[in-house]
């Protein structure tokens, strides 16, 4: 047995690195959530922090906890709705161009916007939305309204999570769509022209069965995500007057974290929400076991 | 074959909704631009739409006359170099020695690294271990936590199983050993994942503000995304004016009173942005394939 590890040196030396990484980024913080059990001040030792059993969870009796949950859930749910079905639909219309040269450039611009930050989105959000000379609000006085302040509005922060994330990220997500629609046999569609099929019952009988599996594992993958409504987006869009509909439950463990110093507290939320999470992966996964015949592992 | 008239109208209705789609893409950095490139005061008036009407360069001038901007683009510049190579190659490493399936206690490896992907201990507990390592407030937090990417891993790992076997045994056969083999067979064939897999890690470097924004405190660590993160949120022109070198730009600027925040933002994020517009056609061949790499399970 040592004869065989110690010929495989080179690869464990190899592999070394990545082990240590894990180690000191991953396992030692998950050792790290004891602190969600204990009185733990920064500057101190973990292992030397009293133990303070559940104290850390009694935000779970605040009704400001369960407004964070509701908040977070409604975006997933919203961003979830709109965001499945519109890479679909954008793949069976790039598809549908006769143009090579076109379905090329749409296809390139169409990916461009997956490649800047969230919080460039949000720089274009504000130069269209702003009060001074924004495009947006010009429209709105020549249609004779008042002036709407968009980005610190309740009713308004939701439509602007969506569709931001809608132009962010439907182009980019159509490359897996637009991938299993090449693997499809073109005689499938000849045989269909033959047989006098128009274009729509064509994409509905032969396009949208081929590209079935891709669109329930992307459904499938997309579960676990629920929980978190990404950070990157809702963080740079919040802001005082937007507060008690933006607040979700990743920007409520930084702010009490990081910048409040509740670190008890919370790492329990986090806790709570890497829990739900790891049941929906495994859940997903069994779900997937029965459908597709295969873990996602 | 012939088309029908509804044929024909659904086609033009089609590249009308698909034009019009790349246009909300393209149209807010022409409009962005155009705001950059005009008077502050007179922009805010209204009616800038794609032709700067005042032109001016002077928003251009203060940002770039900015230290903490020019500072901030090296931060992110380093970072992007030292953390895409680095990435790259330790995580190449892992891919390659994973790859022999021989190796005893591979299985345990593996999963050792799948956990990691299915849970973890959350933003405080990975808060206080940087605090505990010392990486608060350095350089090397930017680099160290994302080194080994375990999702590229995969890919990697998913690729090289591709490669065929004799391949690698004709070399060694010759004598070559596990480290000739990576740089001689393996890598030469890799590379447009690896070129794939590289564009997605400097991107992640180039965009992250988070980091930046939580992990340091010392205005002099901060990359560009994390400046523009504060800017978003400022109330006024302070935060540029100060610490400017370009008194000279600065004194018209004021003179004139037709900087406004709003156009010197525009700027700012214009010049962020121009790098990625400028390099995106190049790359584009890359990433679609690493997309598909990647996606394709094991």
């Amino acid at each position: 047995m040592w004869a065989k590890v110690y010929k495989f040196r080179w690869q464990y030396l190899m592999i070394l690195p990545g082990v240590v990484l894990l180690l000191l980024f991953n396992y030692i913080p998950m050792a790290g959530i004891q602190v969600a059990f204990r009185d733990f001040q920064i500057g101190s030792s973990i292992w030397d922090s009293p133990w303070v059993g559940m104290d850390n969870f009694a935000f779970l009796q605040e009704p400001h906890f369960w407004t964070i949950v509701q908040n977070t859930l409604y975006i997933s749910v919203l961003k979830f709705l709109f965001g499945f079905p519109a890479p679909i639909l954008l793949a069976l219309m790039i598809n549908e161009v006769s143009h090579a040269g076109f379905k090329r450039f749409v296809q390139s611009v169409s990916y461009l916007p997956h490649f800047f930050s969230w919080i460039v989105v949000v720089y274009i959000l504000q130069s269209f939305l702003t009060l001074d000379g924004g495009l947006v609000n010009q429209l709105v006085t020549k249609a004779g309204g008042e002036p709407i302040f968009f980005m610190g509005s309740t009713e308004w922060f939701r439509p602007l999570v969506v569709s931001s994330s809608l132009w962010k990220e439907t182009g980019w997500n159509t490359i897996l769509y637009l991938a299993a629609i090449t693997t499809i046999d073109p005689q499938l569609y000849e045989a269909a022209k033959v047989e006098g099929a128009g274009k729509l019952a064509q994409i509905r009988h032969i396009t949208l069965p081929g590209i079935m599996p891709t669109i329930s594992i992307v459904l499938i993958l997309s579960i676990p995500s629920l929980i978190t409504v990404g950070m990157d987006q809702i963080y740079p869009l919040m802001n005082s007057a937007n507060q008690e509909v933006a607040d979700v439950l990743d920007t409520y463990v930084l702010r009490s974290g990081l910048q409040q110093g509740y670190f008890g507290m919370a790492t329990a939320v986090g806790l709570l929400s890497s829990i739900i999470s790891l049941v929906l992966v495994v859940t997903t996964n069994a779900l997937s076991r029965k459908i597709n015949g295969e873990g996602l592992w | 074959m012939k088309q029908t008239v509804l044929e024909k109208t659904s086609n033009w209705l089609l590249i009308l909704l698909l034009s019009l789609l790349c246009l909300s893409v393209l149209y807010p950095f022409a409009y962005m631009l155009a705001i950059s490139l005009n008077e502050g005061a007179d922009a805010a008036k209204g009616g800038v739409y794609l032709w700067p009407r005042a032109f001016t360069l002077i928003n251009y001038e203060i940002v770039l006359g900015n230290s903490v901007i020019r500072h901030a683009y090296l931060i992110t510049i380093a970072r992007t170099i030292v953390g895409t190579i680095g990435g790259l190659l330790v995580t190449l490493l892992v891919a390659y020695g994973l790859s022999y399936k021989g190796l005893p206690f591979r299985g345990g490896i593996l999963t050792y690294i799948l956990i990691t992907m299915l849970f973890n201990g959350g933003l405080v507990p990975f808060y206080i271990q940087l605090n505990n390592l010392g990486l608060l407030n350095t350089f090397w937090v930017f680099i160290f936590p994302g080194l080994f990417s375990v999702w590229n891993m995969f890919v990697m790992l998913k690729f090289m199983q591709g490669i065929p076997e004799a391949l690698i045994e004709s070399a060694e056969l010759d004598g070559a050993g596990p480290v000739r083999v990576l740089w001689q067979i393996v890598v030469p064939l890799s590379k447009p994942m690896l070129a794939a897999l590289g564009l997605f890690t400097a991107v992640g470097h180039w965009n992250d503000w988070f980091a930046g924004a939580f992990y340091v405190s010392r205005q002099s660590l901060i990359p560009v995304q994390t400046f523009l993160q504060q800017l978003l949120t400022a109330q006024d022109i302070s935060v540029v004016l100060g610490s400017n070198t370009n008194q000279e730009a600065l004194a018209r600027g004021s003179q004139m009173q037709n900087i406004t925040l709003m156009s010197i933002k525009m700027a700012v994020v214009m010049v962020s942005a121009l790098p990625i517009l400028c390099v995106y056609p190049f790359l584009q061949k890359y990433f679609v394939k690493g997309v598909l790499v990647g996606s394709v399970k094991g």
